[in-house]
């Protein structure tokens, strides 16, 4: 029976959409969802269920995505969805695919590859659930997928702030005063690099931006498809916690990755790719837009001085030249100097 | 036992957040001037609001403490004096949660109650838009643009307190226009807002709204489970999936039309709603892929329709197109239906373009928060001159 245990199930083999004009029509994520005008994280949920297909089981950990879509006896999935606990996409998600596989071993369900996505906001992925995401990726014989919406606060309570908002951002916990302007001095986790970094044996993990659909949908399939558990991390422009006009959604997600805020790469069999435009950025056939192109949009960044936009830009900067992989991984290393002379 | 006075302020969820808080706040503070006791607070089923979606917030106030407690013993007041609509869209209703369905915004309104709106309309565009009552009650414009602004940053065009000096005008029994002042320079110690409010007490007037007049529409409401019919778990049905559309001339189907969430429609959250040019679409898919709200039904000729039931106006549609006025967002008091634009390109096109560019003059002239850094201050000076409240006059009377 150990051996039962141990074999993995054949995926769905779902292929790369090549441009919009491949996206298929039908929705898994429908209308009449209580969520904010503009609000990219609804959008994320539905480019991530129209990847997924109709053979699709989804799970969310509570915050937005849960309370706003799922407001008391009523739903706008077309696909099975479950609540789970703030903190469990990672379990829940393996539990799902663990049971799937055993229900189908005792012939009580029909053998057939679904996809189990369980989705996750940067509180209750980043903060509260990092344990358990973790270790969720470091069993490979279960097909799941662990997708982290980060709108950059616990935005569904009025905007606290997570191990996810960035430096200085004014949120409940951090209201810049007269005589202390910047009251959140942490930098924002970088979650992909490291769960890409820590577990090995994840075939694959990617970071996303919904401004990029069809890259977006194409990163769900790629995870979906290849197997194992695999990670996800999606930047959600916020227009009630980042303060903007709603109709700015989709620019504000432009320029994260443009400003060089939000690199795009994914890590698939442990080789790392850059893509998008973060990729035409780092290869110098685009250059990167100033932070404060991006900052000055949002209300969350009004106060900040030219200092504290100089600071942003500079750890912003350090990022891209610094780091031993840019974007990725932040830490630099001594090995030149600790090579022995040829 | 004394009076009880109770205030209820509607407002777009977040955007109009610190506004309504402001101005509940001020009632509770000005009417202890006047002497009588009371607490402002917000409705705890809005919460958490969401951008746009329509919220509540209330003040009760008592003559004495024994009448304020027992107001307080209730989750809500059922009944107010005042109604105070804060953006003039919400005069079509309010869905504020599943299964609430839509509840017109004079339903709280005693008879012969109050109900003020800040709006660049007149009684004759805005009477229609809101449901019949049975009762009469009076209608009270506070000429201005409606004032949007989000969580952190507030735009200060003095809405708040012109409101304020507008409820001492039609309740002068709650307090009186000398009590507004005390409390806006113990609150704000800003004498311009005292300008401010004054001039909105010398100026708002009411007209008594009969029950002939208004909005015939039935407005959509739902039967709650019972426990007992519950399923096993508390699982509900999911969503349907969605079919083919057919044309209306034609025949011809195609396309693809979701089926939409029954119990929560979302349109009471427009403030504005696209209007789509379907002669210039080059079918780029972007407004039908970036939607967050899935509103846009696939036509059978591969358009892209908005559905107006599912529409909840946030303009990404219009950012996202790469057609100049192609999608174009028409500020909501323009319409009166929620119907199908494509249909009605499809059946006569070219009474569909001269709808289309009589729509289009109605581009509103407000913003739905900020922008960049900056556009608030821009933004004042216009504002203040249509609202005719404090202006730069009054700052120079108060140097001078």
């Amino acid at each position: 029976m150990a051996d039962a245990i141990e074999t993995t199930l054949p995926t769905q083999q779902l292929e790369a959409m090549k441009g919009v004009k491949k996206v298929p029509l039908e929705e898994f994520f429908t209308s009449g969802h209580r969520t904010c005008q503009g609000c990219e994280s609804a959008l994320v949920m539905k480019l991530m269920v129209k990847a997924a297909g109709p053979r699709t089981i989804v799970l969310g950990s509570t915050g937005c995505m849960y309370v706003a879509n799922t407001t008391y006896y009523s739903t706008s999935w077309v696909v099975p969805w479950m609540h789970t606990q703030l903190g469990s996409s990672g379990s829940a998600g393996m539990g799902t695919a663990a049971a799937l596989k055993v229900l189908m071993r005792k012939g009580k369900m029909k053998e057939e590859p679904i996809n189990v996505i369980a989705f996750c906001g940067d509180g209750g992925g980043a903060d509260m659930g990092l344990s358990a995401i973790s270790a969720a990726l470091t069993h490979p014989q279960y097909n799941f997928l662990i997708l982290l919406y980060d709108n950059e606060s616990y935005a569904n309570t009025d905007i606290q702030l997570s191990g996810l908002t960035p430096y200085g951002a004014h949120t409940t916990f951090s209201p810049p005063g007269k005589a202390k302007r910047i009251m959140h001095r942490r930098w924002k986790k970088n979650v992909a690099g490291m769960l890409a970094a820590g577990h090995p044996e994840c075939r694959y993990v990617a970071t996303v931006d919904a401004s990029y659909a069809v890259e977006m949908m194409n990163r769900v399939r790629k995870a979906l498809t290849i197997g194992g558990p695999t990670f996800i991390h999606s930047l959600d422009p916020c227009p009630k916690g980042w303060d903007y006009d709603p109709m700015l959604s989709h620019e504000l997600g432009e320029l994260a990755v443009d400003a060089g805020v939000w690199p795009l790469y994914e890590v698939e069999n442990g080789l790392l790719k850059l893509y998008g435009r973060t990729k035409q950025i780092a290869e110098k056939r685009a250059r990167r837009k100033p932070v404060r192109d991006f900052l000055l949009k949002q209300g969350r960044f009004a106060h900040f001085t030219d200092d504290d936009i100089d600071y942003f830009q500079a750890k912003i900067d350090e990022m891209w030249t610094k780091w031993l992989i840019p974007g990725v991984i932040p830490f630099h290393t001594e090995l030149d100097r600790d090579q022995p002379p040829a | 036992m004394g009076r009880l006075f109770a205030v209820e302020i509607v407002y777009r969820g977040i955007f109009q957040k610190n506004l309504a808080k402001n101005i509940s706040r001020g009632i509770a503070l000005a009417a202890r001037h006047a002497g009588k006791m009371g607490i402002s607070f917000g409705r705890y089923g809005d919460s958490p609001e969401r951008n746009g979606i329509p919220a509540k917030s209330f003040a009760v106030i008592g003559t004495d403490e024994e009448t304020l407690q027992e107001g307080m013993a209730k989750y809500e007041p059922k009944e107010v004096d005042v109604s105070i609509a804060v953006d003039d869209t919400l005069f079509k209703g309010v869905e504020s949660w599943a299964w609430y369905g839509l509840q017109p915004i004079n339903r709280l309104l005693r008879p012969g109650g109050t109900l003020i709106v800040t709006s660049m309309n007149g009684p004759e565009a805005l009477i229609p838009m809101a449901h019949r009552k049975e009762t009469p009650y009076r209608l009270a414009i506070l000429k201005g643009t409606p004032s949007f602004s989000g969580l952190w940053v507030y735009k200060d065009d003095h809405t708040d307190v012109r409101v304020l000096g507008a409820i001492a005008k039609v309740l002068p029994d709650l307090f009186t226009i000398d009590d507004v002042e005390k409390a806006i320079l113990e609150e704000w110690s800003a004498p311009l807002k005292v300008t401010s409010a004054r001039k909105a007490h010398e100026r708002i007037t009411t007209r008594v709204v009969s029950p002939s007049e208004g909005n015939l529409e039935k407005t959509f409401e739902f039967e709650l489970p019972k426990w007992y019919e519950m399923r096993e778990g508390v699982s509900i049905p999911s969503i349907a999936r969605g079919a083919a559309m057919t044309d209306p001339v034609t025949q011809q189907t195609g396309g693809y039309r979701p089926v939409r969430n029954p119990t929560f429609k979302k349109y009471t959250t427009r403030t504005m709603r696209p209007v789509v040019n379907f002669d210039t679409c080059v079918k780029c898919t972007l407004c039908w892929l970036q939607c967050p709200d899935s509103c846009f039904d696939v036509t059978p000729d591969a358009l892209y329709d908005a559905n107006m039931e599912a529409c909840c106006g946030c303009g990404v549609c219009e950012a996202v197109c790469p057609v100049e006025n192609c999608v174009t967002m028409v500020n909501e008091t323009a319409f009166t239906d929620n119907a199908s634009q494509w249909e009605m390109w499809k059946k006569d096109k070219p009474a569909y373009a001269a709808w289309l560019q009589e729509k289009i003059q109605h581009k509103p002239e407000r913003s739905h928060g900020f922008r960049y850094r900056g556009q608030y201050e821009e933004q004042l000076p216009p504002m203040m001159e249509i609202a005719g409240g404090a202006g730069p006059e009054d700052e120079s009377d108060k140097e001078g």
